[in-house]
């Protein structure tokens, strides 16, 4: 009985051991054969099957974008700064400080505008249900997480939020 | 007198037949098979639980083999598909990196 017992542990302990090991090796390896992360593209080619010239349009309009968003970024990084001095180390929201945040809303929505507006362009390169899929899930990706975030404060978790 | 010229003539004959008689080859394998059977008859007279049927089972090599090779087979299968979906989720990050900055989402 105990001779079996120490059997059945130890065939359960082998086997446990033999899957693992292997689930992890080739979780491991897939990941890095599969990877490529020098192109930030290659998420688009695998994941929405576009062929070398749907590839290379894309990457004419990425390229074409990266400086924008790069100048839109440096932007709200500067007024965040302008707004944290504005803020100081009172504890109050002075006049000046409800100005530089307005602007920074203001910056970002634009920001967010011509991030949206190349989604709806890069879509347009790609054949149209892929386009649909891309664009709906760029906007899932982006915009869910403001959803998310504003349902949290809404009453659909049974939490009121009075102003 | 008499009788001892036959059991003479009779151990001479003795040893011409053996001699004469051919004995078949044993077919392969012929000893373990045999101990085996007698291993399987003192086997199935113990009266054994189901830990020990399992255990046995569980000792037999061809199916201690394929469990093996049925495990690696499916932990491969498994970490593939996960290895896949950690990929392509690495990249969809990086492209959402590179495309949205982290401020917007």
């Amino acid at each position: 009985m105990n001779r079996s017992l120490a059997i059945l542990l130890g065939a359960l302990a082998l086997g446990a051991a033999i899957f693992v090991g292997s689930y992890f090796v080739s979780q491991r390896a897939t990941e890095i054969c599969c990877a490529n992360p020098a192109d930030d593209l290659s998420w688009l080619r695998t994941e929405f099957h576009l062929d070398d010239a749907e590839m290379a349009h894309i990457r004419e309009l990425h390229e074409g974008y990266l400086p924008k968003c790069a100048e839109m970024c440096a932007k709200i990084a500067a007024k965040k700064g302008e707004l944290e001095a504005a803020l100081g180390s009172g504890t109050n929201i002075n006049p000046e400080a409800q100005v530089k945040l307005n602007e920074l809303a203001a910056l970002r929505a634009q920001c967010q505008a011509q991030m949206l507006q190349h989604f709806a362009t890069v879509s347009q390169a790609m054949p149209p249900e892929q386009g649909r899929r891309y664009l709906a899930e760029m906007q899932k990706l982006t915009l869910g997480t403001h959803e998310q975030l504003e349902q949290s404060m809404s009453g659909d978790t049974g939490h009121e939020h009075h102003h | 007198m008499k009788k001892e010229n036959f059991n003479s003539a009779d151990a001479k004959l003795g040893a011409l037949l053996r001699e004469s008689r051919s004995f078949p080859a044993l077919p392969p394998r012929f000893q373990q098979n045999v101990w085996r059977r007698i291993e399987d008859a003192e086997a199935a007279a113990l009266p054994a639980s189901w830990l020990d049927v399992l255990a046995s089972l569980i000792l037999r090599p061809h199916f201690a083999g394929a469990a093996v090779a049925a495990l690696m087979l499916i932990g491969v299968f498994a970490g593939m598909q996960e290895g896949r979906q950690m990929a392509r989720h690495e990249a969809q990050m990086n492209y959402l990196a590179a495309v949205a900055p982290h401020s917007l989402r």
